[in-house]
């Protein structure tokens, strides 16, 4: 590590999601209702290029807060205005929140977007792009999918249907086209302005058990930049959506089996280091990859760094290790990443490369 | 303004008169650096109390303080070493836990507080009415104080520090681990440490950090601490041995925690040896004495550092140094550069968000105030403690007056006969359900007594009323009275199951306590008059038998 600061948050969160003004969002996902959402203002130490050892402020301020009667489970913030929307169980709605840092500090309940709900519980997945003011991207099936103006809270567009599989996330990958995971692993494309058409794009390798999949997107100086589908089993698969018929890359991550299930898989590409990746949601570590120098071959990948700490930390003995429910990179630090874990354990790390590389 | 305006207290100067007692929480300056200036200079002289500990170490800050501002800043109108002495010697010591009786009805009691050595929050309590004042508290234990901790003595109002309340902080490990890193790394390229620090409090923390680090890395480089200063903490703290953690209690049974195998007694020429070394050094500021002078000879060499371990006062170079000055101007217009490494370390133990809550469950108060916080907004921390506890949360400003409504209990006696008498009614009641009793409270002077209303009328020689309430009610029935009685009593027998039915031989008929008699109308002989008659006590009854009897009896019997 070049360093390492370790943080215990009143309840465990998992969402980290960055904020203007390098704000950090976490909220809770607890059973019980009386979930927090918190919008905290990171300690100087990680705003600042350098890294400092000593520094006075060394702690997470909450700037404001909220509180919601339901898990909270996905948060985003809206472009361009003062809202952000939340999502949990029991249903596919969106919670809408004001943030007013100015004459208060409770980010107060606005509205809800309400959906039809389908069959069984599930929890809408969302996304943005901050071309598009107002504009959310949600859905927690495949033939649910739709994108919401927030603040008139009217509907813009809904994705054709394609089957009524459960999402795992979806994105923009620009103004105009969409990226769809479904939990089988199944890709979907669309493009907002031709309503009616939904692409497929790749399946994933079969396998004899059956895993979930979540999915990694990045927007890269050069415009899209591969996909990255992570599985419950550690199977790792690049995907350039120009080629969709073959992978760029296929990898198994050395991760424990049986898997502790898919609820908390998460796999990030490094906003600054070209190529790099982090996957969490095995257990108590977050592994960072070099995906530069992998094939197709599905073999076992090594991984540049580990960490380890959510494992190591908190009153241990009690009860089961934590789990990493979350993680991700710091925007301008190429190093430095956040991670959360079910204890209530939020760590700020900053890994040194290993020698050898540059 | 150096000083609080006491004027805010009472407007017309006679301190002594209004105030019932004057409490200190514990030895910061923020907490009683005033003391000396109110009891001598403002004219309080009333109680003063405050911990053992407290009592011990305030005079040495306060004389410090006094030191800093008359001899090297030169104030006038500030109180003197001779003001201090007569101060503490106004001042009561209490234990922990011991009820003090201020006057016959104002009493307070301390509670382990954590933070400093003796730093306790106080009950203040009056009748059943209470307010419990935290000071400065700490809900996490660390290497040398043990947390917070209060029973749950369920205060109408708990007035809260809430310093850290909006913030997350950084593990202790992590900042202790960087601390060391800075120290090893200094120690290792030849360069020297200096920690100012005061003579008690953090200084005891960081020596034991110190001394586990370097017996666990086998370190040589020396480690000193201040002449005075270590006689004086061992000192203190071999006093107040039970203030301090668990830990430190258990394993000063098999060694004095406080003296170290590694730390040694600091001589002045010692800083001028060649090669690293750590060096505790009083004061705290860098404002003068010992850790200045040290600070003056090592400040040139970029391979030294300082590491400054708290808050420093405006104007001291320590103060300077941390808002980043590098040329500092001493006595006689000397320039000193300053090319040491300057690094800031915070380990003050206050409560934060998640604290605060516990203290609250701990406690269970009625209503919540927050002061000694800098967050304007606290809004949503207020409508966390409300939605959380259920209880009204305060956070007025400075100058702000705030109205708590209380609920105060009123003791009453109960006399031990109605106390039978309600008892014997009825199956034993749940120990744990309240119980409705019936009685008449009287108020004489000031004793409340709850008496039965039969012992109330005696005592007040009064003579107790009946009331009795009669009914006629009419009904056809061409047959002889007792024919009609028999009628109404089979009827009443199978609808009243539950209630006593009676038919007596004079020819009347009893519900429980209510008579019901037959006649014949005077003028019609198809008719018959049944007189009801019931008391007060059982009017219910009595309406319901009358209304019963009103809808007319049914055709057979």
């Amino acid at each position: 590590y070049r360093d390492l600061h370790t943080f215990e948050l009143q309840a465990p969160t998992r969402l980290i999601e960055w904020a203007r003004g390098n704000r950090v969002c976490v909220a809770g996902y607890g059973q019980s209702d009386g979930n927090e959402i918190l919008q905290l203002i990171p300690p100087p130490t990680l705003l600042t290029e350098e890294t400092q050892g000593l520094c006075p402020e060394r702690d997470f301020k909450v700037e404001c807060g909220g509180f919601s009667e339901r898990p909270v489970y996905s948060l985003k913030y809206v472009p361009d205005t003062s809202l952000l929307v939340t999502s949990g169980p029991p249903d596919s709605s969106l919670q809408v929140w004001q943030v007013s840092a100015e004459d208060s500090d409770v980010i107060k309940s606005v509205s809800t977007v309400t959906t039809e709900n389908g069959t069984g519980q599930s929890w809408a997945k969302i996304a943005i792009i901050s071309a598009r003011a107002s504009w959310v991207l949600h859905g927690s099936r495949l033939n649910r999918v739709q994108i919401t103006e927030v603040e008139s809270r009217k509907n813009v567009y809904t994705a054709a249907s394609r089957g009524s599989e459960e999402l795992s996330g979806l994105a923009f990958l620009d103004c105009n086209t969409l990226l769809l995971c479904c939990a089988t692993g199944r890709l979907c494309l669309a493009d907002i302005r031709q309503p009616q058409s939904l692409m497929d794009a790749m399946s994933v390798p079969s396998a004899p058990c059956s895993e979930q999949w979540c999915m990694g997107t990045r927007h890269g100086a050069q415009g899209l930049e591969p996909v990255a589908r992570l599985s419950s089993r550690g199977l790792l698969t690049l995907t350039d959506l120009r080629k969709i018929s073959e992978f760029l890359a296929l990898a198994k991550a050395r991760v424990p089996s049986p898997g502790s299930g898919a609820e908390f898989l998460c796999v990030s590409w490094a906003p600054a280091l070209k190529g790099y990746l982090a996957i969490s949601g095995f257990d108590g570590t977050v592994h960072v990859y070099d995906t530069q120098s992998w094939d197709n071959s599905g073999r076992e990948a090594e991984p540049i760094f580990v960490h380890k700490g959510h494992a190591f930390g908190g009153a241990g003995g009690s009860g089961d290790p934590p789990l990493v429910t979350v993680h991700t990179w710091h925007l301008q630090k190429p190093r430095t990443l956040l991670s959360a874990a079910s204890d209530g354990s939020l760590h700020v790390w900053d890994w040194v490369q290993p020698c050898g590389k540059c | 303004r150096r000083f609080p305006d006491f004027s805010y207290i009472t407007q017309n100067g006679r301190l002594t008169d209004f105030l019932d007692c004057v409490i200190i929480s514990h030895f910061h300056l923020d907490h009683c650096g005033a003391l000396p200036y109110f009891s001598e200079m403002v004219g309080y002289d009333g109680p003063i109390y405050m911990t053992h500990p407290t009592k011990a170490i305030c005079p040495i800050l306060l004389e410090d303080y006094r030191k800093i501002t008359v001899d090297k800043k030169g104030e006038t109108n500030f109180f003197t070493s001779q003001m201090i002495k007569d101060c503490m010697k106004k001042v009561v010591a209490v234990h922990l836990h011991q009820t003090v009786q201020v006057d016959e009805e104002l009493e307070i009691k301390a509670y382990y507080a954590g933070h400093v050595l003796g730093a306790a929050m106080f009950q203040i309590k009056v009748g059943c009415e209470s307010v419990v004042y935290t000071g400065d508290y700490n809900m996490t234990p660390d290497r040398h104080l043990g947390a917070a901790w209060i029973d749950k003595c369920r205060p109408d109002l708990l007035i809260s520090e809430s310093t850290y309340a909006t913030t997350i902080r950084d593990s202790k490990r992590c900042r202790e681990r960087d601390f060391l890193k800075k120290v090893h790394e200094t120690v290792e390229r030849g360069g020297k440490v200096l920690i100012p620090v005061f003579a008690l409090g953090r200084a005891q923390e960081l020596c034991i950090l110190l001394e586990t680090f370097w017996e666990r890395m086998n370190l040589k480089a020396p480690i000193y601490f201040s002449t005075g200063l270590t006689e004086k903490a061992n000192h203190y703290y071999k006093l107040f041995i039970t203030w301090t953690n668990q830990k430190i209690r258990k394993t000063f049974v098999q060694r004095n925690m406080f003296e170290f195998k590694h730390i040694k007694a600091f001589d002045r020429a010692f800083a001028d040896n060649p090669g690293p070394m750590v060096v505790f050094a009083t004061p705290g500021m860098l404002h003068a004495g010992q850790s200045l002078q040290i600070f003056r000879k090592w400040a040139g060499n970029e391979k030294n550092m300082v590491i400054m371990p708290g808050y420093c006062v405006q104007g001291t170079v320590g103060h300077k140094i941390l808002s980043g000055q590098r040329k500092l101007e001493m006595e006689g217009r000397q320039i000193l550069e300053v090319k040491m490494q300057v690094e800031y370390m915070s380990f003050s133990a206050h409560a934060d968000a998640k604290g605060i809550m516990q203290l609250i469950r701990q406690a269970e108060p009625r209503n919540v105030l927050l002061v000694h916080g800098e967050a304007k907004k606290m809004e949503f921390l207020k409508q966390k403690i409300e939605q959380e506890f259920h209880v009204s949360c305060f956070m007025p400003a400075n100058g702000e007056t705030t109205t708590i409504l209380t609920n105060p209990c009123i003791p009453v006696d109960i006399s031990l006969g109605l106390l039978k008498r309600e008892t014997a009614i009825g199956p034993l009641p749940d120990a744990k359900k309240p119980k409705l009793m019936h009685g008449t409270l009287l108020m004489k002077d000031n004793s409340f007594r709850l008496v039965s209303p039969e012992q109330a009328l005696k005592e007040l020689g009064l003579a107790e009323h009946q009331l009795r309430f009669t009914c006629r009610v009419h009904i056809q029935d061409p047959r002889k009275e007792h024919e009609t009685v028999l009628r109404v009593y089979n009827h009443l027998k199978g609808i009243l199951k539950d209630y006593s039915v009676q038919h007596l031989p004079d020819g009347s008929i009893t519900v429980e306590s209510i008579l019901i008699q037959a006649t014949a109308h005077s003028e019609d002989q198809g008719t018959k008059v049944l007189l009801v008659s019931w008391t007060y006590q059982d009017e219910e009854l009595g309406s319901y038998l009358t209304s019963l009897l009103k809808k007319g009896l049914p055709q057979s019997t």
